[in-house]
C-alpha cells in the first residue's frame, strides 16, 4: 500500500512499542495480535530499525499481510492485517 | 528449537534471551538444556545478578555494556526467560553432572524457571529431533 492509502487505513489497534528494544517490539505485536479479528488491521509504533524488517517476516510466517511502513520522525508506524 | 546453553555469562545469556524472544514470537517449541557454566547462572543465589555473572568477551567494558542495556530497557536475561516461557512453549533442562558441578543437586537449587534435571541423553535425543540447533 502507498503512504497516503496507509494513513487512511483503519486501524483497530495501536501497540506502542517505541520504549522498547528488540525483541520487544515483535513480542508487543504477538501479544497484541491475539486481542483483535481476523481482517482487523493494526499497527506498530517503534524505534527499533530493525522492527520494520522483523515484523513483515514474522506476518509472512504467521500467514498474516504486511500492509506497509511509514516513516515518521524518530520512529516507525508498520501497518499489518491479521489473517 | 534446542539450544544448548554452556554460557554462565552476562552477555552471551542476554543474547540467548533475545533470540528465545524471537523464538517466542514465532510459537516455536524449545528446550533448553542448561550445560556446565550455564547451571551457575541458574543457580538461586545467582539468576539475573549482573554482579556475580562475568562477561564472555570484552571483559574490560562490562560496566559499560549494563549501563547500556539499562539504557535502551533491556529487560535482563532472566526476563526474557520468563517472558518466553509465558508466549510458548518452552521447557528447560538442567544438565545434573552442571548442576553438582556447582552445589545444586535438585530442581528447588535453582531459579523457578528450570522444568526438571536431566542427562546428556535426553539433550541429545532432542537435538535429533529439533529443526533448530543453537550451542550458545
Amino acid at each position: 500500500m502507498t503512504t497516503e492509502e496507509l494513513k487512511n487505513v483503519n486501524v483497530v489497534k495501536s501497540v506502542d512499542a517505541r520504549g522498547t528494544s528488540c525483541p520487544g517490539p515483535l513480542l508487543e505485536a504477538k501479544k497484541a495480535i491475539g486481542t483483535i479479528k481476523d481482517g482487523d488491521i493494526m499497527e506498530i509504533l517503534s524505534a527499533d530499525e530493525g522492527t520494520k524488517v522483523d515484523i513483515p517476516k514474522w506476518c509472512t510466517k504467521q500467514g498474516h499481510e504486511y500492509l506497509g511502513t511509514i516513516e515518521e520522525s524518530g520512529y516507525f508506524r508498520i501497518f499489518m492485517k491479521k489473517k | 528449537m534446542c539450544l544448548a546453553l554452556y554460557t554462565g555469562s552476562v552477555d552471551k545469556l542476554t543474547a540467548a534471551g533475545i533470540i528465545l524472544g524471537g523464538a517466542a514470537a514465532d510459537d516455536m517449541i524449545v528446550d533448553i538444556y542448561v550445560l556446565l557454566q550455564g547451571a551457575r547462572a541458574f543457580r538461586k543465589d545467582i539468576g539475573d545478578n549482573a554482579d556475580k555473572l562475568q562477561m564472555a568477551e570484552n571483559p574490560g567494558l562490562k560496566a559499560e555494556f549494563m549501563e547500556s542495556l539499562k539504557n535502551l530497557k533491556v529487560k535482563t536475561w532472566v526476563e526474557f526467560f520468563k517472558e518466553a516461557k509465558e508466549i510458548t512453549d518452552v521447557k528447560i533442562h538442567i544438565c545434573g553432572l552442571a548442576g553438582k558441578v556447582w552445589g545444586g543437586e535438585k530442581l528447588d537449587d535453582f531459579i523457578n524457571l528450570a522444568d526438571d534435571i536431566c542427562g546428556i541423553g535426553a539433550y541429545i535425543t532432542s537435538a535429533q529431533e529439533a529443526d533448530v540447533n543453537l550451542f550458545i
